[in-house]
C-alpha cells in the first residue's frame, strides 16, 4: 500500500495465529492430566477477559480520538524528540492514571510510535504503570506508608532514568 | 472537525485491535494458566532467607507471576511474616507488574526485539536497583 507520502506500508495481517493455537494446545494436553485445574484456568481467563473489556474499549476509543484528532505532527510536537519536559510529564502522568493490564496499551503506543512518539517515553510509560493507584490503600495497609511513599518515589525516578537511556541508546543508533 | 473523519478514525482503532485478537486471546488464556498452575505456596517455597539470592529469586518469581497486584501484596505480607528480607519482597511485587514474561511475544510482535530486548533487561535491572534503594531509605528513615 503506498500513502500520500509516499511510504509503502506492509499489508496489516493477524497477530498471535500461532500463540493463540500452541495455548489451545497446552489447554488440550493439560485437560488430558488435569481437567479441573484447566477448566478452572479457563474460567479466569473469561473473568479476565470480561474484567478488561471496558479498558478494551476505553482504549480503542482514546486510539480513535486520538486518530481523528491529532496528525503525526501535532503528536510529534507533544511526544516527540523535541518535546522536553512536557513530553516526559505526559508520559509519567498517563503512565500513573492509566488503568488495566500494560499489554492493552501496546497497540495505542505502537500507534504512537509510528506517529513518531520517541521509545523513551514508551519505556517512561510502561514503567510508571508499576504504580497502581487504585491499589496503594491495599500496599500501605500490607507494608506501611514509609514504604508505599518511598518505592513510589524510586518508581517515578527509575521510570525516567529508562526513558533516557533509551533515549540515549536510540540517539546513539 | 467532520463526522467522516472521526468514522473513519474510530474504524482504524477497531481494526487495529481485532489485527491483534488472536494474540491478546493467547495472552489471556496464558494468564490463566499461569494463575492456576503457578500457586502462591509454589513461589512462597522458592525463597531461601539469603538476602542476595532471594533477591533474585523474587525478581524473576515476580516476572513470571501474573495477577492482580493485590496477589503479590498477600505474597509479601506473607514472605515478610516469615522473616523474608525487605529486597526480596520488594523485587518481588516490583517485578510482578514491571516485567511480564507471559506477554513477551506480544511485546516483541508489536515493538520488535530490539525494543522488547532493551526495556525488559532494562526493567529487570531497575527492579534490583529500586529495591537496594528503597530498603536503604527506609533503613535511613527509620
Amino acid at each position: 500500500m503506498i500513502t500520500k507520502t509516499g511510504n509503502t506500508q506492509p499489508k496489516a495481517k493477524l497477530s498471535g495465529r500461532y500463540l493463540l493455537l500452541l495455548v489451545a494446545l497446552s489447554y488440550a494436553l493439560l485437560y488430558c492430566y488435569y481437567p479441573d485445574k484447566t477448566l478452572q484456568a479457563l474460567l479466569k481467563s473469561l473473568s479476565t477477559l470480561l474484567h478488561l473489556l471496558p479498558v478494551f474499549l476505553a482504549v480503542i476509543v482514546l486510539m480513535g480520538i486520538f486518530t481523528a484528532l491529532m496528525n503525526a505532527k501535532k503528536v510529534s510536537k507533544l511526544l516527540g524528540k523535541q518535546s522536553g519536559l512536557r513530553g516526559w510529564l505526559i508520559a509519567l502522568i498517563g503512565g500513573i492514571l492509566s488503568h488495566g493490564s500494560s499489554y492493552i496499551w501496546y497497540q495505542m503506543l505502537v500507534d504512537l510510535r509510528k506517529q513518531k512518539v520517541s521509545d523513551g517515553l514508551i519505556v517512561t510509560f510502561l514503567y510508571t504503570r508499576a504504580i497502581k493507584l487504585p491499589w496503594l490503600p491495599l500496599m500501605v495497609s500490607y507494608f506501611g506508608y514509609a514504604f508505599t511513599v518511598i518505592l513510589m518515589f524510586y518508581i517515578i525516578i527509575g521510570a525516567l532514568a529508562q526513558g533516557l537511556i533509551v533515549e540515549k541508546l536510540s540517539s546513539q543508533n | 472537525m467532520q463526522l467522516s473523519t472521526f468514522i473513519l478514525a474510530f474504524y482504524k482503532s477497531v481494526k487495529g485491535f481485532a489485527l491483534n485478537l488472536p494474540m491478546l486471546t493467547g495472552i489471556i488464556l496464558l494468564t490463566g494458566l499461569f494463575e492456576v498452575f503457578i500457586t502462591p505456596e509454589m513461589l512462597s517455597s522458592l525463597f531461601s532467607g539469603r538476602p542476595f539470592y532471594d533477591t533474585l529469586i523474587g525478581t524473576i518469581s515476580g516476572g513470571i507471576s501474573v495477577g492482580q497486584p493485590f496477589v503479590s501484596y498477600l505474597i509479601g505480607g506473607e514472605l515478610l511474616d516469615n522473616d523474608m528480607s525487605y529486597y526480596a519482597v520488594t523485587a518481588f511485587i516490583l517485578s510482578w507488574v514491571t516485567l511480564g514474561i507471559v506477554q513477551l511475544p506480544y511485546e516483541y510482535s508489536l515493538f520488535g526485539g530490539r525494543f522488547t530486548l532493551i526495556r525488559n533487561l532494562l526493567a529487570f535491572i531497575f527492579v534490583l536497583l529500586i529495591s537496594f534503594a528503597t530498603v536503604q531509605t527506609l533503613q535511613l528513615q527509620a
